[in-house]
């Protein structure tokens, strides 16, 4: 059986790379993604222990399919404040987004 | 009627103020008719409380009359004791004496000041207020409880500020309104603290015969009650212009001079009097120095005010003088005891000053001039105002048989008899110069040749509505002083003479002693010769007297600078001290303190906004540090 390490690691890897894209990226429908893989990273942590730790529970799957539900509620509702953004002011570069500064 | 009725006495005066406050501009005549038709009914009012008072006396014990109703009442949760405040009404032969003179004054008074008012401005004001003094005043003598008297007693004391500064046009009449009001009021403080003593201590309440009762079966402390007398003794000093409280009273001529006629020399003024009289058993319960303090500022006062008298020009000002000279006797009586002696020189006192001061007004109002320099000789043009002026002036001396011979005579009497030896000697001198400053005012205007030709051509004789209160005036302030005698009171329906009516603690006769007469009408009557003689024709004489003794004459000339020791006093330290009050506000407590936290909150929001860029990748660099370092935190605490 693949050890569980391996598992983890791939989820650190995903983890650090979505937020590296959150923190670089300027594009707000890129950083989006890259929120998108983060949560990913998450669920591949929960999968992984559930299997591992408890396999008689369903705990970790259960949560597993939440986080996935509430990712796409998410994006569906950020794409729309995208969207509603490039509508008024005709960008996606959220370093323009300024307008709740002092 | 009777003397439950006796409210109606200030209350018609106060019905008439409310009316003339509201409709007075629209009445014909400013409704000057209304104020004199209820003053004149408060006097016709004061004899039947006077005949029930005298019906209801077994021999000469008097059943007092009183009625109250609840003013004010609360629970003081506290101390498990309801808290009460009377509107209440008080007769007895002290309050019977003072109505008598208030409202007969007052009577005069307006009847005089339709002419001498004439044409003036705010004429309709003028009796408008009048109304209210005579209200308030009354209040005051008729209160049966501490509060009301108080509250009647500020009542005229914003009467006098609202009259003396009556022609506020003139700087120096508002300077005086607000001077007499400031001089008062330090008295006025002393006296709400004795109240408040008296109370504090006493039986909860205000009424003063149970504030009496309770001192005299020894309620209070002796000392208590000494600090207490002392305190509503303040208040007596500056309403009556006692030293060192004194120096309102000249300043305050700035006023009509009806005004001064009726508040500052018949009622308000002697409203000291009339205070310490009716609390004198408590000043008796308390310790001996609280009566030598009044006799020695009353012997003070009679002094000052009398050598004041022989350097002032104005007339209105040596009458105001000689005002203060009799309240300094009037203090002297109560500082005996001398109840009887006291309300008697006050009764007679209200006649004959007011007397002079209509006499003075006159004068004024036929030549418009009051410095005596530019008068004299206008016995000739003023014939009326001449004689009544004579016999007020020689009433104010004391000779015999005038009203103010038998009252100042009682005050010796009683002097002679239980003072010191030297507090005689003292009134007696003050007598002689009394008589050396009275002969002065009456030669200087009216005998003599005139100083200024064009002021005398211009003086006449006033019309009935002054002569008349004058002659009325006159002829009390000739007779007024009979009362001592037991079978003139007898045949007024009085049991006795005065001091059969107003006692202490029991009646007694008229103590009339031959040889206090004589001394007395001796040095009085010299001190006018000699001031006769002294200021007659072109005064060379005096002249040559004040230049001898110039630092004498200059100092009574500045009124022995009492003026300007209090001016500088307000000047170098309330004025200092006020201003290193205010920059402590204005730079420690408002731009440290106020503006200074204010500025501090502002600061912060300041710097603190900077963090709120606004840009999401900030936003979210702030949240990963922040996870990271709590990850480490938990790391570090964990291991």
């Amino acid at each position: 059986m693949i050890p569980i390490d391996n598992f983890l690691v791939l989820s650190a890897i995903l983890f650090s790379l979505g937020m590296y894209g959150v923190l670089a990226r300027r594009n707000a429908v890129l950083i989006l993604m890259s929120v998108e893989l983060m949560l990913q990273a998450v669920v591949i942590n929960f999968v992984a222990f559930a299997v591992y730790l408890d396999p008689e529970a369903f705990t970790g799957i259960i949560f597993a399919v939440f986080v996935i539900v509430i990712a796409a509620a998410e994006a569906g509702l950020a794409l729309a404040i995208i969207l509603r953004l490039f509508r008024n002011r005709q960008i996606s570069n959220v370093d323009e987004a300024n307008l709740m500064k002092w | 009627m009777g003397m439950e009725q006796a409210w109606l006495i200030p209350a018609i005066p106060a019905a008439a103020f409310a009316i003339l406050l509201i409709f007075g501009p629209y009445l014909p005549r400013r409704g000057d008719w209304l104020a004199i038709a209820a003053i004149g009914a408060s006097f016709v009012l004061v004899f039947p409380v006077l005949a029930d008072l005298l019906d209801r006396a077994d021999g000469t014990t008097y059943v007092a009359g009183e009625k109250a109703w609840e003013w004010i009442s609360f629970d003081l949760g506290s101390v498990g004791e309801t808290f009460e405040i009377e509107i209440g009404f008080y007769v007895d032969p002290i309050t019977i004496v003072m109505l008598a003179v208030v409202t007969l004054v007052a009577l005069m008074v307006q009847v005089y000041s339709i002419a001498y008012m004439k044409g003036d401005s705010r004429y309709g004001w003028y009796f408008t207020v009048m109304s209210l003094f005579a209200a308030s005043m009354l209040t005051l003598v008729l209160a049966n409880n501490l509060l009301l008297l108080y509250a009647g007693w500020e009542a005229v004391g914003f009467c006098s500020f609202l009259l003396i500064g009556f022609w506020w046009e003139k700087r120096s009449a508002a300077e005086a309104a607000k001077k007499a009001f400031i001089t008062t009021r330090v008295g006025d403080v002393g006296l709400l603290i004795g109240i408040i003593m008296l109370w504090h201590e006493g039986p909860n309440t205000f009424n003063i015969q149970e504030i009496i009762h309770f001192a005299e079966g020894g309620g209070y402390g002796d000392t208590y009650l000494t600090a207490a007398v002392l305190f509503l003794f303040m208040g007596a000093l500056g309403k009556s212009g006692q030293f060192p409280l004194h120096v309102w009273l000249p300043d305050a001529m700035e006023g009509p001079t009806p005004v001064s006629a009726l508040i500052h020399a018949a009622t308000m003024v002697v409203a000291g009097v009339y205070l310490v009289a009716r609390m004198l058993p408590l000043f008796e319960v308390a310790d001996p120095i609280a009566l030598n303090v009044v006799l020695i500022v009353g012997l003070i006062t009679v002094m000052l005010s009398a050598t004041m008298g022989l350097a002032a020009t104005d007339i209105k000002r040596v009458i105001a003088y000689s005002t203060l000279n009799s309240l300094g006797l009037m203090f002297v009586a109560l500082g005996s005891s001398a109840v009887a002696a006291a309300m008697l020189y006050l009764f007679v006192h209200g006649f004959f000053k007011a007397l002079l001061f209509l006499g003075a007004g006159s004068v004024i109002h036929a030549t418009e001039e009051q410095d005596m320099n530019r008068l004299g000789g206008l016995a000739a043009k003023m014939p009326i105002t001449a004689a009544t002026f004579a016999i007020g002036t020689l009433a104010m001396i004391g000779l015999v048989p005038l009203s103010g011979f038998w009252a100042k005579d009682e005050v010796l009497v009683f002097a002679e008899e239980e003072q010191h030896v030297i507090v005689y000697l003292v009134l007696l001198s003050s007598l002689a110069i009394t008589g050396l400053y009275m002969a002065r005012l009456f030669v200087r205007t009216f005998l003599f040749a005139p100083r200024e030709q064009a002021t005398y051509d211009h003086a006449h004789e006033g019309g009935a509505l002054i002569t008349v209160p004058l002659l009325i005036l006159g002829l009390l302030a000739a007779v007024g002083g009979f009362v001592v005698f037991d079978e003139v009171g007898e045949a007024l329906g009085f049991p006795g003479g005065f001091a059969q009516f107003v006692f202490l603690h029991e009646a007694h006769q008229f103590d009339f002693q031959l040889d206090t007469a004589i001394t007395s009408t001796v040095l009085a009557g010299g001190g006018a010769v000699v001031g006769w003689v002294l200021w007659q024709g072109k005064a060379e004489l005096a002249a040559r007297i004040r230049d001898a003794f110039s630092p004498i004459s200059t100092l009574l000339a500045n009124r022995y600078y009492v003026d300007e020791v209090y001016q500088f006093a307000i000047d170098r330290v309330v004025l200092v001290l006020g201003g290193i009050i205010a920059w402590f506000d204005r730079v420690v407590i408002n731009d440290r303190g106020v503006n200074g936290s204010a500025y501090i909150a502002y600061f912060t929001g300041l710097e603190a906004r900077l963090l709120q860029t606004g840009r999401i990748p900030n936003y979210a660099l702030a949240i990963v540090v922040g996870i990271l370092i709590l990850a480490i935190v938990m790391l570090v605490t964990q291991v």
